[in-house]
């Protein structure tokens, strides 16, 4: 048996350090960013922290929840992820739909679909639309402009593609309509897909800064990408204006961790629960008939 | 075909109703305002720009950008209303919406400070910014007009063909640097604080040998500073003192003005001595070994730490690096004037007169009201008025029994922070005239704290204050970039790289991946590459800029 010889045991061991050389360093980031959390300021400031708290304490997960700027950004994104999520999925799965139909002027459909794909208009006409549209400083800027994604679309397409024809057809014999076909059967034979889907556009839209800075003026409507973006790059800033209250911010470097911590948290406990899903969607949404 | 139409009529029905939700614009005020009393009456409102940290404090009383103590204040005794209509979190950030903004697709506010020089020159060239010599004349108050005529260089980036598109924010020199060294370990070795460059190289090669922390182990070393970003980073872990004792007034990365004649600092003699001598040093290991990979602020760490013995910035840098005091028994830091050169002259340091310009809506018609405004803000800065304290009391200082206080931790109702004045006014920075540390200076000579600027400085820590008290002593060796303006022709293109190939000479000649003599090989690359014409058009910018006499038409004269 080929799993018994002597150079398959080698490159399995081989292949176990070097994955957990990979895992560690996605880890032991987290786990310095943890520790640095939970130590004091002067600690932290003096580059005493590696992974472990050094003078224990929870100030700055205190200080950060009492910062009314970062609890409502915090809300903002929880809204704009959802609403995102909901509003993404509902047009893709729709349209999704659709497409994996054979109609006239299909192809030419898809042809627009992923010319957006390869090229964009660019962030000055992106800007005067939603600003003309009347979206500026509104949640729908946040979760309008990105609601359509082609790549998206088209794997939930090639999923739908999966699903035998001869399904759909006795579906009609027996009298259910488009509309109780796409809810009764592709949605839920489809789950793997839409969870994989899902993820992808909840992950972006809770990642997504640029656009909440762009589009709200005022920072109490930043969602929290937005919101971190600017309290961690402000730490690189290199100013020689820079005031003494500002340089006396930049290194608050426990609160940064804590905040860049409970910012990830909510994206971390959600993936276990999708992640069973996410090898097969991908798998079986990326192979075409 | 049916179903077409009623799709096609649906989205023009709909394009229709989101167009008109986006232009509900107000209706301009008809009624002309009046000044009356130092009043308007009816309230004006000035929209602003503004490049606002979130990490800078915070709001409190339930508070926001628009709607705070200072707006209220404004509207009440000035009857101005200032709306902040354009927002941005970083520099960059900050940047990109002002550029979006020049596309036309909404009004351009009325007040936008800009930070970047060539954004300066696009807002000029884009036709949409005001010329505003004349109304510096007419309405500028006289004790702005003394200060702005202090600075006459700081008009340099915004006048274009005769005229002026701009006024500097606040302008008035930042404070100088000191050498912050470990008192602890300079006492423990028998040393002196040194004072020229022979001296300081026995300090820091006794730091890293003679075990100044007196744990037995060789884990300390003499000098911190970062060469990341550039060799000149002017507030902190700076290393320009090394090079300007070779150089004299030509410092790394600025331009210096030779009796009218701009010229290149890292192109000038001596900066070969000087990289020959941190070179010699980096072997030794008297300087932070990772100088090349750690930003200004993060080179603090070193320090901070306990590791490091000399460090070099704003007496401020105090404040941020005290931690070691805690953090290491017995550590003791003191402030020092920056060592003398090679020829016995001081040692310079670059020094920043202004941060960013004011510029205005060509359609803003109410220059009379900014700089009613303006001018209120002062108060803070001259200790006078309103703000003799500082702006709100409960918010950047307060009022305890007979007490002016500063700490927030001692206010009437304990904060976290003082609420900064940049979270409320229409500048990030507040006013000061203070130059390098003067109050600072004045108590020193014993001069009473009786008004807010004396009062705040007092309160500092004793260790800063005396690093002010240097600061303002050596006032005269702080220098200024002498290139303010926008990007030329040639360094739009070949900046980068020269910038790039400097930093990376620099440093590969300090760690010794490359010998001493590339730097000549640099210096003539730098001056084939573009440097020599690059020179060439920064002279006649600055000749131009001091061909016309701005400032008496201004009446800054």
């Amino acid at each position: 048996m080929y799993y018994k010889s002597k150079g398959y045991r080698i490159f399995s061991i081989f292949n176990h350090i070097l994955l957990i050389l990979v895992a560690l360093s996605c880890l032991l980031p987290m786990l310095h960013l943890l520790a640095q959390s939970f130590s004091s300021k002067t600690a932290v400031n003096g580059n005493l922290v590696s992974f472990w708290p050094v003078d224990f304490n929870i100030e700055a997960y205190v200080k950060t929840f009492k910062n009314t700027n970062f609890t409502g950004s915090m809300r903002i994104s929880v809204v704009r992820t959802v609403l995102g999520t909901l509003i993404s999925m509902f047009i893709i799965t729709t349209s999704g739909y659709a497409l994996s139909k054979d109609f006239r002027g299909r192809n030419a459909l898809m042809w627009i679909f992923i010319f957006t794909m390869l090229f964009s208009g660019g962030l000055i006409p992106s800007y005067i639309l939603v600003t003309k549209l009347g979206l500026k400083d509104t949640i729908w800027s946040l979760v309008l402009p990105g609601a359509f994604g082609a790549y998206n679309l088209i794997l939930i397409m090639n999923f739908f593609k999966t699903i035998p024809k001869a399904l759909e057809e006795a579906a009609f014999i027996d009298g259910a309509s488009f509309f109780v076909i796409f809810r009764k059967i592709y949605l839920p034979l489809s789950l793997p897909g839409l969870a994989t889907v899902g993820l992808f556009i909840m992950v972006g839209s809770w990642n997504a800064w640029f656009d909440g800075i762009l589009y709200m003026s005022n920072t109490t409507d930043y969602p929290l990408a937005s919101f971190l973006q600017t309290v961690v790059v402000q730490g690189s800033a290199q100013s020689m204006a820079l005031s003494q209250s500002e340089a006396a911010a930049l290194s608050e470097q426990s609160i940064k961790a804590a905040q860049i911590f409970i910012s990830t948290l909510p994206i971390i406990l959600v993936y276990p629960f999708l992640q069973k899903y996410f090898v097969k969607g991908i798998v079986l949404g990326a192979v075409k008939e | 075909m049916k179903k077409t139409g009623a799709l096609i009529t649906t989205t023009v029905l709909m394009a229709g109703l989101l167009a008109g939700c986006g232009s509900n614009g107000k209706e301009s005020n008809a009624a002309e305002a009046v000044l009356k009393d130092g009043k308007y009456d009816p309230p004006i409102t000035i929209n602003i720009a503004k490049q606002q940290d979130e990490n800078a404090g915070k709001y409190i009383n339930g508070e926001s950008l628009n709607d705070n103590v200072l707006t209220r204040w404004g509207v009440e005794n000035l009857g101005i209303n200032i709306q902040t209509t354009l927002l941005g979190g970083d520099a960059s950030q900050y940047n990109t919406k002002l550029r979006l903004a020049l596309t036309g697709s909404e009004k351009l506010p009325d007040v936008l400070p800009v930070y970047d020089t060539s954004l300066e020159n696009d807002l000029i060239q884009s036709g949409l910014v005001k010329d505003i010599a004349e109304d510096i004349n007419k309405y500028m108050p006289e004790r702005l007009k003394e200060i702005y005529k202090q600075y006459p260089t700081t008009f340099n980036p915004v006048i274009q063909d005769g005229k002026v598109y701009g006024m500097a924010i606040s302008p008035n020199l930042t404070e100088g640097e000191v050498m912050l060294i470990r008192q602890d370990w300079l006492d423990k070795l028998n040393l002196k604080a040194p004072t020229n460059i022979d001296e300081f190289e026995q300090v820091i090669a006794a730091f890293t040998n003679n075990d100044p922390d007196g744990n037995g182990k060789n884990d300390t070393y003499g000098f911190d500073f970062s060469g990341k970003d550039s060799y000149n980073t002017g507030w902190v872990s700076d290393s320009v003192m090394i090079f300007s004792a070779y150089t004299g007034k030509s410092l790394p990365g600025q331009w210096y003005n030779d009796n009218g004649k701009l010229t290149y600092g890292s192109v000038a003699d001596g900066t070969k001595d000087a990289l020959a001598k941190l070179r010699d040093w980096y072997s030794k290991g008297y300087l932070n070994k990772e100088l090349a990979t750690q930003g200004a602020w993060d080179a603090l760490a070193d320090f901070t730490e306990g590791k490091a013995g000399i460090i070099i910035g704003r007496p401020w840098l105090y404040g941020s690096v005290k931690d070691v005091e805690t953090n290491v028994k017995g550590a003791k830091i003191k402030a020092y004037p920056t060592i003398n050169g090679v020829s016995g002259d001081r040692t310079y340091q670059s020094g920043q007169q202004n941060d960013g310009v004011f510029m205005f809506n060509k359609d803003f018609n109410n220059m009379e009201a900014f700089f009613l405004y303006y001018d209120k803000l002062y108060d803070a800065a001259f200790g006078t008025g309103d703000f003799k304290y500082g702006y709100a009391q409960g918010y950047d200082y307060d009022i305890v029994g007979d007490e002016v206080v500063f700490d927030s931790k001692k206010f009437n109702t304990p904060l976290d922070a003082a609420q900064g004045v940049g979270k409320m006014a229409f500048t990030k920075n507040t006013p000061s005239v203070d130059g390098p540390g003067k109050s600072f200076y004045d108590l020193s000579k014993g001069a009473k704290a009786e008004n807010g600027v004396l009062i705040r400085s007092a309160s500092n820590d004793e260790t800063a204050k005396e690093g002010y008290v240097i600061s303002y002593e050596n006032r005269e060796s702080l220098l200024p970039n002498a290139f303010n303006g926008p990007p030329t022709k040639t360094m739009q293109t070949t900046w980068e790289q020269l910038n790039t190939m400097e930093k990376e000479t620099f440093t590969k000649i300090i760690y010794s991946k490359e010998p001493l003599t590339a730097y000549d090989d640099f210096v003539k690359q730098w001056h084939d590459k573009g440097g020599t014409k690059i020179s060439e058009e920064i002279n006649e910018w600055y000749n131009n800029a001091s061909k016309v006499d701005v400032m008496s038409q201004m009446g800054l004269k």
